[in-house]
C-alpha cells in the first residue's frame, strides 16, 4: 500500500530522470553538437535517422539532432525567463493587491482581468508584431499573459492569512507595512507560489512551442521545438521524423517538470495527497 | 436573482472598455497597412489614399474608436477590410464551428474525468488509481497540436481510416463533415481530460474523507449510492469550475488545433486577421471573446450551489 | 433526486447547445449539371473587376467579363470585344470595331453605348480602378475623350502617343478592363454583380466555401484556338466551382479523393505522394514571376557597389534555384523572365559564383564584419528559404547577414517605404518586358519601392514604352539587362514554375506564363 512517501517518491523516480536528461543536454549542447545547427546542406536534405545523423536531416540537410539541442537550451531559457519575470512582477502586484486592498486592489483586479479576457494568442501575436520576432519580445508576450494568473494566487493567500493573529501582532508592535509583507506574509506566500512557478513553466514551454507552431516564434534560423515542429509539416509524408522528435522533447520535458512539481507540491503540502 | 446577473454583467462593463480600447491601440501600433495589403505591391499612392479613406482609415484615432464602440452598441461590428463580409455574421459562423469541437470535447472530457476520476478516488492507491493518475498525467504534458499532428500522421496518412485535413461544410455531406470532425474532438478530449481528471480525483479523495460520507456508509446505504447521491455532486463542483474556466478560456479559440487541422474556426479567425491586419475582425473578435468569457463564468458561478450546498450566491 | 436531475439538467444543456451550435452551420442543395472543381487558397476579395483585387479575383472574373482586347500568351494584344482596331498615324488615335454578334449575361446587345460608359466608369476615381494611374501624371498618356460615331464603333483619343496603351488594357490587375453592362451597378453607382460577355456567368459566392460560376449559354467564341486569355473560349462545362481551401495537404486529399478536379499551384515540396499515380495527372509550366534579393542602396554599407557586387557573387543561383524550387524552377539573373519572347542570349547570361573574388571586394569595400538585415516572411515557403539559403552562402566570403523575418503586412510596409538593407521579394507574373523592369527602376524620392535609380535606366525604360519596334525594344533590353547585372540594385534570382495537378478525367486543362486559372476550353469526361 503506497503511502505519502510513496506517492512522492515515484512522482520524482520518473521526472527526475527526464528532467535529468534534458539539464544534461542542455550542458553538453554547451560545448559541443553534433554538427552546426544553422549550416545547411542542400545535397542532403530530409535524410532518414541513420549512422551519421541520429535523428536525421532537415529540409535544409541541417543535423536535426543538433538542432534539438541548441533548441532544448533556447526553449529552456525563454521559459525559464517568463517564469522570472511573471513570479517576481505578479507576487509583487498580488502583494500590493491583497495587503493593501481598497482602491488599489480594485484597479489591479480590473486590469488583470482585463489581461485574462483577452484570447491569449491574440496578445501574443499583437505584441510580438509590435516589438519584431525576437527571444525578448516573446518572454515580454508570455509573462504578460501569465502574469496575471499569479497575481491572483498571490492575492488570494494575502487575504486568507492577513486576519491571522500574527500579522495583527506584527502591527501592533509596529512593524511598517513593508516589514509585515517582507518578514510574515511573504514566507507564506512562498509555498503556493513555488508550486505555480513549476506549472507556469510547464505553460511557458506550451505557450512559446504554440506560438513558434503558429509561425509568430522564434526566428529562425534558431530552432525551437516548436518551430522545428511547424517546419515539419509540408514534409510529414515523407520525413515523419521531423514531426515525431521535437514532439517527444517537448512531451518528455513537460512530462518530468509536471512530476516533478508533483512531487514539490506533494512535499510542501502533505495534506494534498 | 436578475438582479444580481445584471449586477455582475455591469461589473465587467469596465473590464470589456478596457480591453476594447487596449485592442483597438494595440493593432494599429503593428506595422503594417492594411490598404496596403489589400492592394498588394503594385499599388500607387493615389489608389491606397482612396482605400484607407474608403476604410475610414484615415479618421484621428479617437473618432475612429468612438464610431466603432457606437456600432458595435447597436450590434453592426462592421465590415471586414479583406473580404468586405459584415464581422458580426463572420464572428458567428466561425464561433459556430468552433463552439461545436469545444462544447462536444469538453462534454466527453467531462464524462472521462467524472467517471475515472472518481473511481481513481475510491479505489485509491491502487494498481488502477495507478493507471488513472499516471495516464493523466502522461496527457497532460503532451502538446495539444503535436497529438494532432500524430492522429493525423497515423489515422489520416499512414492507415487513411479519416480524411486528412480540412473542412467540408455540412451543407457538402453531414456524414463527411463529421469525418473531418472527428479527430480536432479527439485530440481536444484527450488533451482537456487529463487535467479534469486529476481535479475530479482530488476532490473526490477530499470528499470521501469528510464525516458525512462515513454517515452514509454506517446507514448502511449502498456503496453505488454513496458515490453518486453523496459523493459525486459534491466532489464535482471544483472540476465544474474548472471546466468553466478552461470552456470560457477554449471558446475564445482553439487557434492551434484549428491549424493543424484547418478548420476555418474562431481562432484560426483571429490570428488570420491580425496577421492581415484586418482591424474591424480583430475588434469584433477580440469583444466577443471577452462577452464569451465573462457570460460563461457567470453561468458557471450561477451552477456551483447546484452541486454544492453550502455555497450560495452571493 | 433533485440534485441529480439539477445535474442532468446542466448536461442536458450543455448537449442541446452543443447540438445547436452544429445547427448553426445550414443546409444547402448542391446545383445540378457537370461541375468542374477548382481551388483557390484564399477567398476573392470583390466581384468587381480591376478594383478590389487579388489574383484569384483577377482569375475568377476573366472569366466573367471581357475587354476590346485580350492578352496573347507571348503578351501581346489580341482582338476581344473588338474585331479590329487601328491607330492613326501619330499613334494618339484608336478606333475600334465591335463584334457584332455579342451578349451580356442579361441578355442585352453590347453596343459602343455600353462600351464607352465602362471605360468613362473606371476613368473616375472612386470606382478605384487599379490602372487608373496610368491615365494620369505619372502615366503612359491621358484619355482626351472616347466617343462613339455609331453603335458598332468606339474612338479613343489620346493625348500622345502611347505604344504601351493597348498592353496596359489587357493586363489581368486591370480587370482586362472588361467591359460591364450598366446594370452591374444600382441607381447610385454603388457595385452590384459583375454583367459582363464572358462565358461564363457569377454564380453564387459564399464566403470562404466557394466561388460558383454558371456557364452563359449565349456566348458566341471567337474563331481559333485558346491562346491566352484570347482566342476561342469554350464553356465546356455548366458550372465551375472554385473551392476555397487554404491549407495545401487538405487541398492535396481533396484531389486524391475525387473532392477536387483541379489543383492548381502547387509547391515544390508538396509534389511527393501526388506524382506518379495513375489517375492524376501532372503539369509544369514556366510563368512569368521573378524573385528577387533587393538591395536598399541608400543604405551606407550597401551604396558601395563592391559590397553589392560581392554579396551577388557568392550566390550560386543556379544550386539555390533547384534546392528552393526542387528543380522545377528557372535560374535568372534577369528582369525579364525566361518564358518571355524577349529573353534573349544577354539575358540569359548567369553570373557565376566566385567566393575569392568576393572576400576580395569585400575586404576592398572596407566591410567590418558587422550584421546586415535580411527582410523575409512566411508569405510563401520559397520566400522564406530563399533568406536562409542566401545567409548560408553569403557567410562564405565572411559577410554576415541576420535574417529578420517579418509577417506580409509588415514585410510590405517595409517594402512600399524601402525601410530595409537587403529584402527577399517575389513579383507576379509581367506579361512585358518594360512592367518587368518597371518593378525596380524609378525615381527613390517618388516612389520608394524602386530599388534601381539611376538616370540611364530611367531614360533606357522610357524608350522602351515610347517604341513599338520590337527589335529596337529587344536592343534597349539588352542594354538595360548588362547594367543590371552591372551595377546590382537587386539580385535577380529565379522564375518559378506553375506546378498543377489534375484528374486524368479533366481535358483541355493548362495554366499559362501568367499563372492564371483558365477553365474555359476544360471539359469532364
Amino acid at each position: 500500500m503506497m503511502g505519502r512517501v510513496g506517492h512522492v517518491g515515484l512522482n520524482a523516480l520518473v521526472g527526475i530522470p527526464l528532467v535529468g536528461s534534458l539539464l544534461v543536454t542542455i550542458g553538453i549542447g554547451l560545448f559541443w553538437m553534433p554538427y552546426d545547427p544553422i549550416a545547411i546542406d542542400l545535397a542532403h536534405p530530409l535524410g532518414s535517422p541513420g549512422l551519421h545523423h541520429w535523428f536525421g536531416t532537415d529540409e535544409f540537410g541541417r543535423d536535426v539532432l543538433s538542432r534539438s539541442m541548441l533548441g532544448s537550451r533556447i526553449s529552456v531559457l525563454i521559459a525559464l525567463a517568463t517564469v522570472a519575470v511573471a513570479i517576481t512582477l505578479g507576487t509583487a502586484l498580488g502583494l500590493l493587491a491583497g495587503y493593501l486592498r481598497g482602491w488599489t486592489d480594485r484597479l489591479l483586479m480590473m486590469m488583470t482581468d482585463a489581461v485574462l479576457a483577452f484570447p491569449g494568442i491574440l496578445l501574443a501575436l499583437a505584441l510580438i508584431a509590435v516589438f519584431g520576432s525576437s527571444d525578448g519580445s516573446i518572454i515580454l508576450a508570455l509573462s504578460t499573459a501569465y502574469t496575471p494568473s499569479v497575481v491572483r494566487v498571490v492575492r488570494a493567500t494575502v487575504l486568507s492569512i492577513r486576519e491571522r493573529e500574527f500579522i495583527e501582532a506584527s502591527r501592533s508592535v509596529g512593524d511598517s507595512p513593508l516589514e509585515t509583507i517582507v518578514h510574515h506574509i511573504l514566507p507564506n506566500v512562498l509555498p503556493p507560489v513555488v508550486v505555480l512557478a513549476t506549472s507556469l513553466f510547464g505553460w511557458a514551454m506550451l505557450s512559446e512551442s504554440a506560438l513558434s507552431f503558429l509561425g509568430v516564434g522564434v526566428p529562425p534560423p534558431a530552432p525551437t521545438w516548436g518551430n522545428m515542429l511547424s517546419q515539419s509539416r509540408p514534409y510529414m509524408d515523407v520525413a515523419s521524423w521531423l514531426s515525431i522528435v521535437p514532439g517527444l522533447c517537448i512531451a518528455g520535458t513537460l512530462l518530468g517538470v509536471n512530476l516533478l512539481g508533483d512531487a514539490l507540491r506533494d512535499w510542501l503540502d502533505p495534506r494534498k495527497t | 436573482m436578475l438582479s444580481y446577473i445584471c449586477k455582475r454583467l455591469a461589473l465587467t462593463l469596465p473590464t470589456l472598455v478596457l480591453v476594447s480600447i487596449a485592442v483597438f491601440l494595440i493593432i494599429r501600433l503593428i506595422p503594417g497597412d492594411p490598404a496596403l495589403v489589400l492592394l498588394g505591391e503594385g499599388a500607387d499612392g493615389a489608389a491606397l489614399a482612396g482605400v484607407r479613406a474608403d476604410l475610414g482609415l484615415d479618421r484621428p484615432l479617437p473618432v475612429q474608436f468612438v464610431s466603432w464602440l457606437q456600432h458595435a452598441l447597436r450590434g453592426d461590428l462592421g465590415r471586414s477590410i479583406v473580404s468586405g463580409e459584415p464581422v458580426a455574421g463572420l464572428i458567428l459562423q466561425r464561433f459556430g464551428l468552433t463552439a461545436a469541437v469545444v462544447l462536444v470535447a469538453v462534454t466527453a472530457a467531462t464524462l472521462i474525468a467524472a467517471a475515472a476520476g472518481l473511481t481513481a478516488a475510491w479505489r485509491r492507491n491502487s494498481a488502477l488509481d495507478l493507471a488513472v493518475v499516471g495516464t493523466a498525467t502522461v496527457v497532460l504534458a503532451i502538446p495539444s497540436f503535436w497529438l494532432g499532428l500524430v492522429l493525423l500522421l497515423l489515422f489520416g496518412l499512414k492507415l487513411g481510416w479519416l480524411p486528412f485535413v480540412g473542412y467540408i461544410p455540412f451543407s457538402e455531406s453531414a456524414v463527411q463533415a463529421l469525418l473531418f470532425l472527428v479527430m480536432p474532438v479527439v485530440t481536444l478530449t484527450i488533451t482537456e481530460s487529463g487535467v479534469l481528471t486529476r481535479m475530479m480525483r482530488s476532490s473526490s479523495i477530499d470528499v470521501l474523507q469528510l464525516d458525512y460520507v462515513t454517515h452514509a456508509r454506517a446507514k448502511g446505504l449502498s456503496e453505488r449510492v454513496v458515490l453518486t447521491r453523496h459523493v459525486f455532486p459534491n466532489a464535482f463542483a471544483p472540476t465544474l469550475t474548472l471546466v468553466g474556466l478552461t470552456l470560457g478560456h477554449l471558446l475564445g479559440g482553439i487557434a492551434v488545433i484549428e491549424t493543424v487541422f484547418t478548420l476555418p474556426g474562431l481562432g484560426r479567425l483571429m490570428v488570420d486577421s491580425v496577421l492581415a491586419r484586418d482591424y474591424p475582425v480583430v475588434q469584433g473578435c477580440l469583444l466577443f471573446t471577452a462577452v464569451v468569457y465573462v457570460v460563461v463564468n457567470l453561468l458557471v458561478d450561477l451552477c456551483y450551489p447546484l452541486f454544492d450546498p453550502r455555497v450560495t450566491a452571493r | 433526486m433533485a440534485r441529480s436531475s439539477h445535474v442532468a439538467h446542466v448536461l442536458g444543456t450543455l448537449a442541446v447547445s452543443g447540438a445547436l451550435a452544429l445547427g448553426l452551420v445550414a443546409w444547402q442543395v448542391a446545383a445540378a449539371g457537370t461541375v468542374l472543381r477548382a481551388r483557390f487558397k484564399s477567398d476573392i476579395v470583390s466581384t468587381s473587376p480591376g478594383t478590389r483585387r487579388d489574383e484569384n479575383t483577377d482569375a475568377v472574373l476573366l472569366h466573367v467579363v471581357e475587354g476590346l482586347v485580350a492578352s496573347r500568351e507571348d503578351g501581346s494584344p489580341a482582338p476581344m470585344l473588338a474585331s479590329r482596331w487601328t491607330v492613326s498615324a501619330d499613334g494618339r488615335i484608336y478606333t475600334f470595331t465591335l463584334r457584332p454578334d455579342v451578349i451580356f449575361h442579361n441578355g442585352a446587345p453590347l453596343t459602343a453605348a455600353e462600351v464607352i460608359w465602362s471605360l468613362q466608369r473606371y476613368l473616375k476615381p472612386q470606382t478605384r480602378w487599379r490602372c487608373l494611374a496610368e491615365f494620369g501624371e505619372h502615366g503612359i498618356a491621358r484619355v482626351a475623350s472616347i466617343t462613339a460615331p455609331d453603335p458598332h464603333t468606339v474612338i479613343i483619343t489620346l493625348d500622345r502617343a502611347a505604344p504601351m496603351f493597348l498592353t496596359t488594357l489587357v493586363r489581368a490587375d486591370c480587370g482586362g478592363t472588361g467591359i460591364l453592362h450598366p446594370d452591374s451597378v444600382d441607381a447610385d453607382g454603388n457595385w452590384r454583380a459583375p454583367i459582363g460577355t464572358g462565358p461564363y456567368e457569377m454564380g453564387e459566392w459564399r464566403h470562404n466555401q466557394f466561388v460558383e460560376l454558371n456557364r452563359f449559354a449565349r456566348y458566341s467564341p471567337l474563331p481559333g484556338a485558346r491562346d491566352g486569355n484570347a482566342g476561342g473560349k469554350h464553356a465546356l462545362v455548366d458550372h465551375i466551382r472554385f473551392l476555397i481551401i487554404p491549407d495545401s495537404s487538405a487541398a492535396r486529399a481533396a484531389l486524391i479523393r475525387g473532392s477536387l478536379d483541379i489543383l492548381d499551384n502547387l509547391a515544390p515540396s508538396e509534389l511527393t505522394g501526388i506524382r506518379g499515380r495513375p489517375d492524376l495527372e501532372f503539369q509544369q509550366v514556366p510563368i512569368l514571376d521573378c524573385y528577387a534579393l533587393l538591395i536598399q542602396t541608400r543604405d551606407p554599407l550597401l551604396s558601395d557597389v563592391r559590397l553589392r557586387t560581392a554579396i551577388a557573387l557568392t550566390i550560386d543561383t543556379v544550386g539555390l534555384t533547384k534546392a528552393i524550387t526542387w528543380g522545377t524552377g528557372t535560374a535568372d539573373n534577369s528582369p525579364i523572365p525566361v518564358a518571355s519572347p524577349f529573353h534573349g542570349p544577354v539575358e540569359a547570361h548567369l553570373r557565376k559564383p566566385d567566393v575569392g573574388e568576393a572576400r576580395r571586394l569585400v575586404r576592398a569595400a572596407g566591410y567590418d564584419g558587422r550584421a546586415i538585415q535580411l527582410v523575409t516572411s512566411r508569405r510563401d515557403p520559397q520566400m522564406f528559404d530563399i533568406a536562409v539559403v542566401i545567409q548560408a552562402m553569403a557567410a562564405e566570403a565572411g559577410i554576415h547577414l541576420q535574417i529578420d523575418t517579418v509577417d506580409w503586412p509588415a514585410h510590405l510596409s517595409l517594402y512600399t517605404v524601402g525601410n530595409y538593407q537587403l529584402m527577399v521579394q517575389s513579383f507576379s507574373a509581367r506579361l512585358d518586358p518594360t512592367l518587368s523592369f518597371g518593378i525596380f527602376i524609378g525615381d527613390k524620392r517618388e516612389d520608394p519601392r524602386k530599388v534601381w535609380d539611376t538616370p540611364r535606366s530611367r531614360e533606357l525604360l522610357g524608350q522602351t514604352m515610347a517604341s513599338a519596334d520590337s527589335a529596337a525594344r529587344q536592343a534597349l533590353f539588352d542594354t538595360l539587362t548588362r547594367d543590371f547585372l552591372a551595377e546590382v540594385p537587386a539580385v535577380a534570382l529565379f522564375n518559378s514554375s506553375r506546378l498543377s495537378v489534375v484528374r486524368s478525367n479533366v481535358t483541355g486543362y493548362r495554366n499559362w506564363t501568367a499563372a492564371q486559372q483558365r477553365l474555359w476550353g476544360v471539359g469532364l469526361n
